[in-house]
């Protein structure tokens, strides 16, 4: 999950990152009762990048020209996202401009601090001018002014920015962060350094176990649209693809294996959903039943899905329910049918007239219950297919959604 | 890494992801359990295993433990392991899926320093078909035979053991490190286990997008493994997931390849080394057979 600015800033000001004094501003007329000085700059919470090339970036000397500003911006849309609020901050007088980030490098297992002695990078040539330190064992600030040292930094410059990464390390383990990056990271004449922009990723397998982000979570959900929420919250365990056969799995690498398989026989995969973990969008712990039954709905809510593919193998928690749950699917979708059929004048589009076609492959010993509990349903449906064997599913699955389209 | 029937197991915590069924399988395996962990259980039964509220507890009554399987909530992993660990044991497997990375950083430092070997976490454990069950394989998938089988995922591990079961080749040991973003033991590690094994006559490895221990296993199997390799690749197809400034820049940075743990870079590798990578799951066994016949 990706914070906003003014979120990052308020977490630097508590870990003592210093920061400008600032204002968050929900409504241009806020502006009004602004508390801090002109000359302001006024930002955009938004979280697309190039903030600024964009216009979500302006600088007033008065109110005037503040709430103008302000109205401008609230209806500009950045990458497809309007800033619900706006960031007022004090104007600085920056001599020099830095980088500096704390990273989670999973290929050696250990974070790893960055620092450049330019803000504005050039990505591709990163490289060559960005310093980094892995902290191989427990970390202590020694780790930080190794990476202020490698930067070329000397007296105190070299003290103030080792304590900004020290600090921003103990942010990084504090609230189990993916990164954290300060950039830019001014430095005024007097040597005095300032956090000028922020930006945080926090683990999405961490946030239930801190109040503040289970809170902040269940804000972006309540308030955005599902396909946006993957885009601000990161992949909740799954795959969001434009196709039509949804896929369920309950373990990423065979969830991954049937998006190759449906792929190479021709077949459009959409969204993929590995039902092993919890989703982010859930508030209270779920059960492997609760997320069987969330990801139908979802499947089942995405317009452009045409057929679902479940491939389960192995075991599965709670499995007397699933044949259940996989049940009381098929008949609400017939039953919707039929309402749908009773109120529409035949304008509906294929896909809301037709039952939502379900193939399950189920593999192990342990499902052969739930394989003839299916088989009962079966007789009274057309469009459940059970089978034992992936490559069957997949090429079932696959003419399936063919022929919906056909018939459109 | 002790894998014989007489070593002694534990359990830590019976979360969603262990069930009776799992216990059952293990026991009719012959896998000595001789304890479960459960704090605030002590002294009751959980799955017809005695319960113990700490590790130290199940040490004083039966001695040494070689390895603790755990299955408690993923918040908790971390705790469970260092307790593992502070009573001597130096087998670790996490079942449990989905624990914070950073708590996988500081665990991991941790068994380095006391040399401890962690599989997982978000694994099933090890498998020696016929002969010793850690953890949660379900084991009508497998049968005794020469084909070593190391992965990243669980539920593919099964799907491949399946169909060289159905292909009737047997296999030696069936190990899944996890899927996590971060887990213990490495590609490599598994390989030098089945290069040393003696009834492991081929390898299967498994492999999928993320990290780089794919083209490190790669490089590897070039110049240390003469047994027959045989890869396989998921997530092909998949979009490429988002990571820090959404591509290698972290890995340029550490002067890793820009194409740094995509499945394409991995199956570069792998070409690279002449390792035949399967299409799908059901190719292997006729992958296989060219190699071992």
């Amino acid at each position: 999950m990706d914070l906003l600015e003014y979120q990052v800033k308020e977490w630097f000001g508590k870990i003592g990152i210093p920061v400008l004094p600032s204002q968050r501003i929900d409504h241009p007329t806020d502006l009004k009762r602004l508390k801090i000085r002109y000359p302001i700059v006024l930002k955009s919470q938004v979280h697309g990048a190039e903030r600024a090339k964009a216009g979500g970036v302006r600088f007033a000397e008065t109110t005037i020209d503040a709430i103008a500003a302000a109205q401008s911006i609230f209806n500009l849309p950045i990458w497809g996202e309007l800033p619900e609020v706006l960031l007022a901050e004090a104007q600085y007088d920056a001599n020099q401009e830095f980088y500096l980030a704390v990273v989670l490098d999973t290929a050696v297992c250990r974070p790893v601090l960055l620092g450049c002695k330019e803000a504005d990078i050039d990505w591709e040539s990163a490289g060559e001018k960005m310093e980094y330190v892995v902290v191989e064992q427990e970390f202590s600030p020694f780790y930080a002014r190794r990476l202020a040292l490698k930067m070329g930094l000397k007296g105190t410059l070299m003290q103030s920015i080792s304590s900004v990464v020290e600090k921003m390390y103990h942010l990084f383990v504090q609230k189990d962060l993916d990164f954290v990056e300060i950039n830019p990271l001014a430095v005024s004449t007097s040597g005095q350094v300032m956090a000028l922009n922020g930006k945080v990723r926090v683990n999405e397998r961490a946030i239930k176990r801190h109040p503040d982000l289970t809170e902040m979570a269940a804000k972006i959900i309540s308030r955005h649209p599902s396909t946006e929420i993957n885009s601000i919250l990161g992949d909740w365990d799954g795959v969001t693809m434009r196709g039509k056969i949804g896929i369920l799995g309950n373990g990423t690498g065979s969830v991954m294996a049937t998006l190759d398989l449906v792929a190479n026989a021709g077949g459009n995969p959409g969204v993929c959903l590995n039902l092993r973990h919890a989703f982010l969008t859930d508030k209270t712990p779920t059960t492997f039943r609760d997320r069987l039954e969330t990801g139908l709905k979802i499947l089942a809510a995405d317009k452009g899905i045409q057929v679902i593919l479940i491939n389960f193998l192995g075991s599965i928690p709670q499995l007397e329910e699933v044949g259940q749950v996989i049940a009381e699917f098929v008949q609400s979708e017939k039953s919707e049918l039929k309402s749908q059929v009773v109120r529409s004048n035949g304008s509906k589009s294929r896909r809301e007239v037709s039952v939502l076609p379900l193939v399950i492959r189920l593999a192990g010993s342990e499902f052969n219950a739930v394989r003839e509990y299916l088989d009962t349903i079966k007789t009274h449906s057309d469009a459940l297919v059970v089978v034992e064997n992936l490559d069957e599913a997949v090429d079932e699955a696959v003419r399936l959604a063919k022929s919906t389209v056909s018939k459109k | 890494m002790n894998l014989t029937p007489d070593s002694k197991v534990i359990i830590q915590g019976f979360y969603e992801f262990i069930s009776a069924t799992h216990i059952a399988q293990m026991k009719a395996y012959g896998t000595n359990l001789v304890a479960g962990i459960n704090p605030g259980s002590g002294g009751e039964q959980q799955y017809g295993v005695p319960v113990f509220d700490l590790v130290e507890e199940v040490i004083e009554q039966f001695g040494t433990i070689d390895t603790t399987i755990i299955c408690v909530h993923p918040y908790q992993v971390l705790d469970a392991a260092l307790e593992a660990i502070a009573s001597n044991i130096r087998q670790i497997i996490i079942i449990s899926a989905g624990v914070p990375p950073l708590d996988m950083v500081q665990l991991l430092r941790k068994a380095e320093a006391c040399e401890t070997l962690v599989v997982g976490p978000n694994s099933p454990g090890i498998i020696v078909p016929g002969k010793i069950l850690l953890g949660t394989h379900p084991s009508e998938f497998y049968t005794p035979g020469p084909v070593g089988i190391v992965s990243r995922s669980s539920t593919l591990t099964y799907e491949i053991a399946c169909e060289l079961t159905k292909a009737g080749l047997g296999q030696s040991i069936s190990v899944s490190i996890g899927s996590d973003a971060i887990v213990g033991s490495s590609f490599l590690q598994w390989l030098q286990i089945l290069d040393e094994d003696d009834t492991t006559e081929a390898i299967i490895l498994v492999g999928q997008p993320g990290g780089g221990s794919e083209e490190t296993a790669a490089r590897y199997i070039a110049e240390a493994i003469d047994k027959p390799v045989i890869a396989y690749i998921a997530g092909k197809q998949a979009p490429p997931a988002k990571h820090w400034r959404q591509t290698g820049t972290l890995a340029t940075i550490i002067g890793r390849d820009p194409n740094f743990g995509t499945a394409q870079s991995k199956l570069i590798a792998f070409k690279e080394a002449e390792v035949p990578v399967a299409e799908r799951p059901s190719q292997i066994p006729e992958l296989l057979r060219k190699e071992i016949n």
